[in-house]
């Protein structure tokens, strides 16, 4: 299972392969900050000290550029860990919550 | 001319397979038009051809369209937008699926923003003679009826205040001030009819969207929307909460490329003689989220 570690006080959790950063702390009570989940508004961003992520959903290029990718940083909303991560949120510290993790996997419906 | 509502608002997603899910399943509304990875949406209770545009590419705000009475020629509002000091280009029939010749302005904060008069007549699902209040069969999701209102923000909410009372002649219903200068607006809500705004803007960066909302019948289908919500695990901003402003009942929510929108149920009549509220920036939070008398940052930041 790939491990994440949030920087610089912040936990190291096990997510279960697939799972995005944002996802996998909530399902064990952490709220990283975070508003649309959707790889969209960027407020999420923050830099990838260590590991390497993918992104299976999508990005807009102004929520996280080419440039700032090269530039280490990475969107935890959409980013799923290839392998252990660490992460930094260094001033803007994770919250405890409890949290209800997606039930299923949502898949796109035909109209009906 | 007068400005009649909101028409439509054309926003870039990331993938549109996703948003298309999110806006016909989930919200309810209907693909009218397709075209090169652009999807035109209506909803339910809306008369004309289209009042969501889906573009792939991107997150955020392409421009939105606002219908105007067609008795005034295109080119005296042109000259009004001129005088004002702000660009305007003639747009023509078939730039938008089912939309006529109108006035393409940029605004002085860099939105653009559509005036047409003409437009395809589609109808509602329930008709017009002896209707039903809502469509037996065929709703989906939330089953919104029609959109309602935009916020979107501007480095200079005086200036933009000014645009549209001038030239478009909309008023201020709702003010939140900073202090007692003219240019100590923060935000304001602007309406064109009798609602309590049609457009909304508040200070942030040009050319950005916060959201846009769309108009449900009474607090229980607000709830109702909420329930929709939870079962397509849609992420939301907040609510379900009364506003200060307007007093409308509200949920914030994300479409699945980020943008946020709304369901807005309620709110006061204005009209032509309404005398604007003033709201204070110390009450500012009780403002935009009556209930719980505070707001994230990070709701005011977030816009694409
Ligand atoms: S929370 Fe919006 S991009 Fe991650
Ligand atoms: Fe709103």
């Amino acid at each position: 299972m790939p491990h994440i570690t949030v920087g610089p006080d912040g936990p190291a959790i096990d997510v279960p392969p697939g799972e995005t950063i944002v996802e996998g702390l909530r399902r064990v009570g952490w709220r990283a900050r975070y508003r649309c989940r959707g790889g969209g508004c960027g407020i999420c961003k923050c830099p990838l000290v260590d590991g390497a992520v993918t992104y299976p959903g999508p990005v807009a290029e102004s929520a996280l550029s080419a440039a700032e990718r090269s530039a280490g940083l990475c969107l935890p909303c959409q980013a799923v860990p290839l392998g252990d991560v660490v992460i930094e949120q260094r001033g803007r510290p994770l919250r405890p919550m409890l949290a209800s993790a997606p039930r299923v996997a949502a898949p796109i419906r035909e109209e009906k | 001319m007068s400005v009649i509502r909101l028409g439509y608002v054309h926003v870039r997603v990331t993938d549109l397979a996703r948003a298309r899910d999110h806006y016909q399943n989930t919200l309810g509304m209907d693909a009218v038009h397709e075209e090169d990875g652009r999807v035109y949406l209506k909803s339910w209770d809306e008369d004309n051809h289209h009042s969501v545009v889906l573009e792939e590419g991107g997150v955020g705000l392409v421009k939105f369209g606002y219908k105007v009475t067609g008795e005034d020629s295109l080119a005296a509002l042109e000259n009004r937008v001129a005088g004002f000091g702000a660009t305007a280009e003639r747009m023509s029939k078939g730039d938008n699926a089912g939309v006529g010749d109108g006035l393409r302005v940029t605004l002085p904060s860099e939105h653009v923003l559509e005036l047409y008069s003409e437009v395809e007549y589609l109808g509602t699902k329930v008709g017009k003679i002896n209707p039903d209040p809502w469509p037996r069969t065929g709703l989906r999701g939330i089953g919104v009826p029609r959109i309602n209102h935009a916020l979107i923000t501007t480095e200079d909410p005086a200036l933009l205040e000014r645009f549209f009372a001038e030239v478009l002649g909309f008023r201020p219903a709702e003010r939140l001030v900073s202090g007692d200068e003219p240019g100590d607006l923060v935000g304001s809500w602007m309406f064109c009819g009798e609602n309590p705004h049609d457009i909304a803007f508040v200070n942030g960066p040009n050319g950005k969207l916060h959201h846009f909302a769309y108009q449900i019948d009474d607090w229980s289908a607000l709830l109702r929307a909420g329930d929709v919500m939870s079962m397509d695990e849609v992420p939301i901003d907040f609510g379900p909460a009364r506003h200060g402003i307007t007093r409308g009942g509200t949920i914030y929510f994300f479409d699945p490329s980020g943008n946020r929108n709304e369901v807005f149920s309620g709110g006061y009549r204005t009209g032509a003689d309404f005398r604007p509220i003033t709201w204070t920036m110390d009450q500012a939070a009780r403002g935009i989220n009556y209930t719980h008398r505070e707001i994230d940052q990070d709701f005011l930041q977030v816009v694409t």
